[in-house]
């Protein structure tokens, strides 16, 4: 990317002049890779762990022997001794009430992990890449709607700041407040355990503040929830991309921002694997057109076989003349049926004359009717 | 290298805070959604050439974004004021969109269709419902019809009605009593006098303590003259206690001599009206 997109600096305190711009850092141009970050993420979260183990003796500190075959019991080892319940109760087993658990955890687990210098940093690039994608921002969950650009970069007056009173003045005047009221809606307690742990409220991230130079900015900050400030020679993926998802809202100060070039030197920088992550794009360009070939035309589906003798349509298809045969037959029997008709009407009706007249004539004239239709 | 491709497959993959599910689909809590759905057509988010049309305060706007403006938030989202008349609208939409995407032209005007129908509708609602629905906070109604049980109980209403009629009946004249119904007093007799048995021996502790602590005006001390006489007063109390039930008289006069403060000792004579 020869041309990079400028970023004017947002004034600070009332009175400030805005405007300076300043050239997209190249870190914003790194590969996004979830993957990436995500392992690397996980693997650096295990490292604040402190070990956790179950007593080296736990269940052991019984003098237990199995009373063997022939006692009509389990052959569990049992403890010695009389004179109190717990004597003769099973012992030592992981089924056994009092005994020692299965796989008792030891201390000497592996806690930490190590990760390669290249990934660690690939994946930070990635995270700070993330910072600076609106919709990123976004669907991780922060009110960055009325911000006036992304990365939202300020001038340096920031890290000048003392009171809480000014830090939460400045967030308004950026527009970064509703981040802010929507960390105050999260507060809530946790459910489970860590309650009693010392983990009992918890609430969401708001904005990373980045600055240069701490000149009173951390103790104006450091009260307002949500907001996490580091500086930007310790860039932490762990702030960067919380929970392991991209797109934190990142409020840089001039000078970070500035700082970030020379942080990433071009070699520090990983490499893309795809000049251009737009697939539909690469799909539909012209270049790609033209080595595919012209799409297929529908292809002919199989059709379920209906039998002629018994399917009108069907017979008529292989064979046109079928359906005249079918008309002339069925003419044929309509006439024959007439002639029968007009054969049997005189017949019937002298039989009936005897008993009601009006029902011959009405034989008759349904005869000649019938006659007239099929004629 | 932030196309939408990739913006999408980091979306749909791994979070998207918009992103509702039920078992059948997927929802998007986008305000700026066209369809509301959680599609790669339909995200807001993951298409940096989008349209939508909202309903604010009664007005129906065009929004429009393009990729131009996508780092610049406050920004992002053009508005435009859609005609009242219909046509005009439609015209007007279909101008702005004019070599945009098919499906986001189509989808914008079914979209202003659907949102007319449902101000049509709302405006229909308002002139139709009179009732309007309150809704009910089960634990609170149930708690306060417990509370209005407990009060009603706590004010006992009988035993203030009783004093009250007690009262009335200590100030008012003797003489002003009047028997209307012959056979009710009778009955009233009856059950008076197997009540007082029992009224008796109350009575009668309390006339010994009161003949210590006042002043009372005895003519004879006689018991059972002053024992005729207490049926007498009881039975003319009981009477008065319960003036709307002739014909019943459910005497609760036990519990009325037991109340009755200090009695007076004022003769009343019964008269009889001879029907």
């Amino acid at each position: 990317m020869t041309s990079r997109p400028i970023v004017t600096v947002q004034a600070a305190k009332e009175g400030e002049k805005s405007g300076a711009s300043l050239a997209l850092p190249s870190v914003f141009r790194a590969p996004i890779r979830p993957d990436i970050l995500n392992f690397v993420h996980d693997q650096m979260r295990k490292n604040t762990r402190q070990p956790y183990a179950v007593h080296v003796k736990a269940g052991h500190q019984v003098s237990a022997e199995s009373w063997g075959t022939g006692r009509a019991v389990a052959r569990i080892p049992r403890v010695r001794g009389g004179g109190t319940s717990r004597s003769g109760q099973g012992a030592f087993g992981n089924m056994c009430r009092g005994g020692r658990m299965f796989a008792p955890t030891k201390t000497w687990r592996k806690w930490h992990r190590r990760i390669n210098v290249q990934q660690r940093r690939f994946a930070v690039a990635s995270a700070i890449a993330a910072t600076g994608v609106t919709s990123l921002v976004m669907a991780r969950g922060h009110r960055i709607e009325k911000i006036s650009e992304v990365p939202l970069v300020v001038s340096d007056s920031v890290q000048d700041l003392k009171k809480t009173k000014e830090a939460v003045a400045f967030l308004k005047r950026v527009k970064a407040w509703p981040d802010i009221q929507k960390v105050y809606a999260s507060q809530r307690f946790r459910a489970g355990r860590g309650k009693m742990r010392n983990r009992a409220r918890i609430q969401k991230r708001g904005p990373l503040v980045i600055y240069a130079k701490d000149n009173g900015l951390c103790r104006a900050f450091r009260n307002i929830p949500g907001v996490t400030l580091i500086c930007v020679s310790r860039l932490n993926l762990l702030k960067l991309a919380p929970g392991g998802h991209l797109g934190r809202f990142v409020i840089w100060s001039e000078s970070a921002f500035r700082q970030l070039d020379q942080i990433y030197a071009k070699s520090k920088l990983p490499d893309n694997k795809m000049a251009s992550t737009d697939l539909t794009g690469i799909l539909r360009s012209d270049e790609v057109k033209a080595a595919v070939r012209p799409r297929q035309a529908r292809q002919a589906r199989a059709v379920l076989k209906k039998n002629p003798l018994k399917n009108v349509n069907v017979m008529a298809k292989l064979n046109p003349y079928a359906l005249v045969l079918k008309r002339k037959a069925i003419l044929a029997q309509r006439k024959a049926l007439a002639k029968k008709r007009k054969a049997d009407a005189p017949a019937s009706s002298q039989k009936q004359q005897q008993k009601k007249q009006p029902a011959a004539k009405k034989a008759k004239q349904a005869a000649v009717k019938g006659k007239a239709v099929k004629k | 290298m932030n196309s939408d491709d990739l913006i999408w497959q980091i979306i749909n993959n791994s979070f998207c805070s918009f992103m509702t599910k039920t078992k059948t689909s997927k929802f998007c809590r986008n305000e700026y959604n066209l369809t509301g759905l959680c599609n790669r057509h339909s995200c807001p988010l993951a298409n940096s050439q989008y349209a939508t049309v909202r309903e604010e305060d009664g007005v129906i706007y065009l929004y429009m974004k393009v990729a131009e403006r996508a780092h610049l938030p406050a920004k992002m989202w053009e508005r435009v004021k859609l005609h009242r008349n219909y046509e005009r609208a439609i015209g007007q939409i279909k101008e702005k969109l004019i070599y945009w995407n098919n499906w986001i032209r189509r989808r914008v005007i079914a979209r202003f269709d659907r949102l007319l129908e449902v101000q049509k509708r709302s405006r229909r609602l308002v002139l139709t419902s009179e009732t309007k629905l309150v809704p009910l906070s089960r634990k609170v109604e149930r708690r306060e019809r417990r509370r209005e049980d407990k009060a009603l109980v706590r004010a006992g209403l009988e035993t203030a009605i009783e004093k009250e009629m007690l009262d009335r009946l200590r100030a008012a004249n003797p003489e002003e009593f009047v028997n209307v119904d012959r056979a009710a007093y009778e009955k009233a007799l009856q059950a008076v006098e197997v009540e007082d048995e029992e009224d008796d021996e109350e009575s009668e502790e309390e006339e010994e303590d009161e003949s210590e602590s006042e002043t009372e005006y005895v003519e004879d001390f006689d018991e059972s003259e002053e024992e005729i006489e207490d049926i007498q007063e009881q039975q003319e109390e009981g009477e008065e206690e319960e003036p709307p039930v002739r014909q019943k008289l459910t005497l609760s006069s036990r519990g009325a001599a037991a109340i009755a403060p200090p009695r007076k000792r004022a003769k009343v004579t019964v008269e009889y009206d001879s029907d």
